[in-house]
């Protein structure tokens, strides 16, 4: 049994891989960021957050003045350059699949409820919603950060408090129709109770959509997380998330330590255009009728 | 219709007192103002004088019932920080923020426009990689980082255009760049499927039997459809971009209403705060509620949906 | 396709053509100003006690008594001032022939008037102690207080806006939001007007009495951003830039034309031990806290973050500040302090927890951090908390372990104790019997050498018990541009910022 699932796992994969237009780019990315973030013990030269005053903003190594054991130079502190990238990106990986886990969880419940028991709670849900809206995203970032206060912990809270919006009301209108479909008419004939044709029938048919809407979003989690630092209420120094380390070199841009700004902006860059490529991909792929997600 | 006007009016207003509810209990929650109005060190008299003097030393339901009735009555308040009157500080930053908002957009629709219609007609090719990853690009760098290396390199290197501030028209121009690029990708993303949701339907196939060129097709014909939702959205968006350029207005010092909000938080000033996501948030909401009514007006299945 | 093409065209001819070089207005002098400015400080009568009001009070207003380059407490207003033997009368005698920028004269009147008026944040315990003020003729005024108070005159003058004058006659006429929209003052320069988050406008005062100013339009612009202000002084859109740290500082430096002018804020900034007083703390040895104090190089912290330009003082009082006491400086030695943490047991260092920090000087204290972690293996968490919340969570004594502190409030070294060090204070999480019994005595003193003796002893043990990690008084990083002759930076002994205005001057 666990055999023959993993052949056609294998066989899909395949498949898929062989696919015209895979986005090769993106995927490539991404897998080598999270092998990154998976073995950042390993492959980090040195340590993240521990650094020799001593040895202030050394250039790369192929710069004059550059050292060797610092491949991308060093930064205010004396830190490794590329070591904090490698752990940044298990910082930055952590913190924007966690954030769109947690809010495509909220918002792909609410947005089944909302439509599949109408009445009151589709109301309750919606004009929650709408306030919700109403409040642009970074504003209420900033707010709950002040509420909360720092940590890693917190800004997922924060991100996924934020972001949770967009997959109910997209996964609210896509279940409204399905509600009308044969297949669930049966099953409500059938006797199934409401959680289990919400749980059965429904969920598995509004995936597709929120997986679409979760790739797109992680890019906007990951460049609102740098947004965050910037204004100093992101993920607290000195963990080496991308976008502190962003917020931090950019005074380094005019005085020409440009390595502390353009490594880890380039690293935000790749993974957040890679994430909306492949989520590019995924909505013509999934979503057919190219509605707007 | 007039139900479904009168239906869509009071769930915009519930969803505004549920607006002030919220963002009166939040503000509240965000900590104590008066620590910052003095330097650390200053007596627990003091302290609470500036509460009294402030009115925080009334209950939350006396406070938001006075809040509330103000606010019907017109009044705003008066800024903790600033002590004038709230409404006299946003109306001073509206301005600049709708200028703003209005020259990114135009940089978002330039970019984002063709490159849409680019990736819609040329599926697959260079160019359509190549609109799609620039109008990407402005999606996936930080905003504050584009801006500085936008005044390092126009501003000091070049020394073309003034580094920050406001007041002409050269001032406007990095900072609108800056934010219309961040939305950019939005517009070429909705120009491509409603494009290619054009090119695909009847009347643009009959255009093509008609043996019109296809650059005239594709200018004429469908580009003219293709472009309703897009100006939709292009609405919606520029409600968007009046409230949401804090980072931007930060990095160039450009007086706009994110700025005042993002200020009114950091020093704990409730009546800038509650105000300035209030009438933000009315402007939203009376943009759903106009693109709501628009849409039913243009499709009535959305009536009897809702 | 033409338009295109036309396009094309007309930015290549914009680019060559329509470069907007930037030519700065002559007579005007512009600041790049990294705080938000508020009308609160163009009035006197709400100046709370912050450094940051005195920006605009400089230019705007004059006070009786005021701190001057020569001294820090130079007649102004007042021309002359007398005390009587017993301590408990005041008697100001006015100068002569000064106007408001409206034109009226001065008089003891506006000087009365303008104490009553005073409510900012001293106004309470100022008021309490003064019993009557009394004009006696035009340009005399005679304060009577309750009791011999030696401080009177750094809490009047120094520590409060209660000595500025304001024009008695203008402010009744107006009213008080008038007054705020359209402040009038007896200072070197006239208000012109505020537009709230982006700019301030100054005009010169002809008839200001100790000179005329030289630079005829002061314009303070608001720039939060670090970089940005920075570029706007590279471009000379601006003359004189505040709060510059770190490598923009260096690159400050570097650049031809523009100069660094460091001043030094009397706000020193130090690491509390809260936990100190908790018998199951590390912190409770004072081995363990005088290990950390002998790892921290702050001469290396001060070479980072400020050039070299902050003042290491090993206090937490300003060395400024009347009674203050010089403590000997803490060396750098690691061996004596890894023996000290062997000896207490902790020679593998310890988890110390949370070390609470303001966001605007974290990058000073992930550096204590890194010191604490690799000489001694005391590991921490950084909790970075922006400024209103971090202090309203130190005074409802929220915090644990470690927290950043600094003060920059006006008074003396008996003040600073009192908030930070003895019980009972808003920072207080634990106290020494030995230092509140000290402390109480000293209150109670009234000859000034004993006082001034006993407010040493207490500063001692504050240092033996090695109770806190100082770090330094914070230099504060500025710049000029090439059109300035004088700034007014640094001019002034404890001012952070240009004054006084009316010696600013342009290059001729």
């Amino acid at each position: 049994m666990a055999s023959r699932a993993a052949t056609l796992t294998f066989e899909w994969t395949m498949s898929t891989l062989r696919m015209k237009g895979f986005p090769w780019f993106p995927v490539v990315i991404l897998g080598t960021l999270a092998l990154a973030a998976i073995f950042a013990d390993v492959l980090a030269p040195h340590s993240p957050e521990v650094g020799q005053l001593g040895q202030r903003f050394k250039p790369p190594a192929w710069q004059q003045g550059g050292a060797s054991q610092f491949l991308l130079g060093t930064d205010h502190l004396g830190r490794d350059v590329l070591s904090r990238l490698i752990f940044g990106a298990r910082v930055s990986m952590v913190v924007g699949l966690l954030a769109v886990f947690v809010a495509g969880t909220i918002g792909t419940f609410l947005g089944i409820l909302s439509g599949y028991m109408g009445k009151w709670t589709d109301q309750l849900i919606m004009r929650v919603t709408d306030t919700w809206l109403a409040i642009p995203a970074l504003t209420f970032a900033i707010f709950l950060a002040a509420i909360l206060g720092p940590s890693e912990m917190n800004i997922v809270i924060i991100l996924s408090a934020v972001y949770w919006t967009r997959y109910a009301r997209v996964i609210r209108g896509e279940v409204l129709s399905l509600r009308e479909r044969e297949f669930v008419r049966l099953a409500i004939v059938a006797g199934c109770s409401k959680w289990t044709i919400m749980k059965r029938h429904i969920l598995p048919n509004v995936l597709n959509t929120a997986i679409v809407i979760a790739s797109l979003q992680l890019g906007v989690v990951i460049v609102a997380e740098a947004a965050l630092s910037f204004l100093g209420v992101g993920v607290p120094p000195p963990k080496p998330a991308w976008g502190l380390m962003l917020a931090d070199g950019k005074k380094g841009l005019m005085a020409g330590y440009w390595w502390l700004t353009v490594t880890p902006g380039m690293c935000i860059m790749l993974m957040v255009l890679s994430a909306n490529l492949l989520g590019d991909w995924l909505r013509v792929k999934l979503d057919p009728q190219l509605r707007q997600l | 219709m007039k139900k479904f006007i009168l239906q869509r009016l009071t769930y915009s207003l519930i969803s505004l007192f549920l607006l002030s509810l919220t963002i009166f209990l939040f503000v509240r929650l965000t900590g104590d103002p008066t620590v910052l109005l003095v330097e650390p060190g200053a007596s627990k008299e003091d302290m609470a004088m500036i509460r009294e003097q402030l009115g925080l030393d009334r209950s939350l339901a006396v406070q938001y019932a006075s809040f509330v009735k103000d606010i019907v009555r017109g009044d705003f308040g008066k800024s903790f920080y600033y002590r004038t009157p709230v409404l006299e500080l946003y109306l001073s930053r509206l301005p600049s923020s709708l200028f703003l908002a209005a020259a990114a957009m135009v940089f978002s629709l330039v970019i984002g426009i063709p490159s849409g219609i680019i990736a819609a007609v040329k599926v697959g090719k260079f160019w359509d990689n190549f609109g799609k990853v620039f109008a990407l690009l402005g999606l996936s760098m930080p905003q504050f980082w584009v801006g500085l290396l936008l005044i390092l390199f126009f501003s000091v290197y070049l020394g073309w255009l003034p580094s920050s501030g406001s007041g002409t028209i050269w001032h406007v121009i990095m900072p609108a760049f800056a934010l219309g690029w961040f939305f950019a990708a939005a517009h070429m993303r909705i120009t491509r499927s409603s494009m290619l949701e054009v090119l695909g339907s009847e009347y643009v196939k009959l255009a093509r039997l008609k043996g019109l060129p296809e650059k005239r097709v594709i200018v004429k014909h469908a580009l003219k459809n293709a472009l309703i939702p897009v100006l939709t959205l292009a609405g919606i968006n520029l409600v968007l971009m009046v409230n949401v350029a804090v980072v931007v207005e930060t990095v160039f010092a450009w007086p706009g209403i994110g700025r005042l909000l993002y200020e009114g938080i950091a020093f704990r000033d409730f009546p800038v705060v509650q105000t300035t996501v209030l009438l933000s948030g009315s402007m939203i909401v009376v943009v759903n509620l106009v693109v709501d009514v628009l849409y039913a007006v243009i499709d009535p299945r959305i009536r009897l949906g809702a | 396709m033409p338009i295109a093409r036309a396009l094309v065209a007309a930015l290549a001819l914009w680019t060559v053509t329509v470069t907007p070089a930037y030519a700065a207005p002559e007579g005007q002098l512009t600041w790049g100003v990294h705080i938000t400015l508020a009308p609160t400080w163009f009035d006197p009568a709400e100046t709370p006690n912050l450094i940051t009001p005195y920006m605009v009070m400089y230019a705007l207003h004059d006070s009786m008594v005021k701190a001057m380059p020569e001294h820090p407490m130079v007649p102004s207003l007042a021309e002359s001032w007398k005390a009587s033997p017993d301590g408990k009368t005041y008697e100001f005698t006015l100068r002569k022939n000064v106007k408001f920028h409206d034109g009226s004269p001065l008089t003891a009147e506006d000087v009365k008037y303008s104490f009553e008026r005073y409510r900012g944040t001293a106004a309470k315990s100022l008021k309490e102690r003064v019993a009557s003020v009394e004009t006696v003729g035009a340009n005399q005024v005679r304060f009577k207080l309750k009791n011999p108070w030696p401080d009177f005159l750094t809490f009047y003058a120094l520590s409060s806006g209660a000595g500025w004058i304001v024009p008695k006659k203008y402010v009744e006429k107006v009213g008080e939001d008038g007054y705020k929209k359209a402040p009038v003052g007896a200072g070197p320069y006239k208000f012109v007007s505020f537009n709230p988050g982006v700019e301030l406008v100054f005009e010169a005062f002809d008839q200001y009495w100790r000179k005329s100013p030289s630079v005829k339009r002061l314009v303070f612009k608001m720039i939060p951003d670090e970089t940005t202000r920075l570029a706007a002084l590279k471009r000379g859109e601006i003359d004189i830039v505040y709060s510059i740290r770190g490598e923009l500082a260096e690159e400050l430096q570097r650049t031809p034309g523009l100069t660094l002018k460091p001043t030094i804020i009397q706000a020193p900034q130090w690491v509390a031990m809260l936990d100190q007083w908790d018998p199951k703390s590390p912190w409770h040895d004072r081995r363990v806290r005088l290990a950390a104090n002998l790892v921290v190089d702050r001469n290396a912290i001060n070479q980072a973050v400020t050039l070299g330009h902050s003042r290491i003082t090993h206090s937490l009082i300003p060395s400024t500040f009347d009674f203050s006491w010089k403590p000997p400086a803490y060396k750098v030695d690691v061996a004596q302090a890894k023996k000290l943490m062997a000896e207490a047991g902790y020679a593998n260092g310890f988890d110390a927890g949370d070390y609470y920090m303001d966001i605007s000087y974290a990058n000073v204290q992930e550096i204590v951090a890194g010191m604490l972690q690799q000489q001694l293996g005391i590991k921490t968490r950084m909790k970075n908390v922006e400024r209103a919340a971090y202090w309203s969570g130190y005074t409802d004594k929220k915090y644990k372990n470690l927290a950043y502190t600094a003060s920059g409030a006006f008074g003396n070294a008996a003040t600073r104790l009192e908030s930070f060090v003895v019980k009972g204070g808003p920072f207080v999480y634990g106290s020494y019997p030995d230092i509140d019994g000290l402390f109480a005595e000293q209150a109670a003193e009234l000859d000034r050498k004993k006082r001034e003796a006993i407010l040493h002893k207490i500063q001692q043990l504050v240092h033996e018990k090695a109770m806190i990690i100082p770090i330094w008084e914070l230099g504060f990083l500025n710049g000029q541009g090439q059109r300035v002759q004088e700034s007014g930076l640094g001019l002034i002994p404890g001012h952070a910022y240009s004054a006084p205005y009316e010696d600013v001057r342009l290059k001729k």
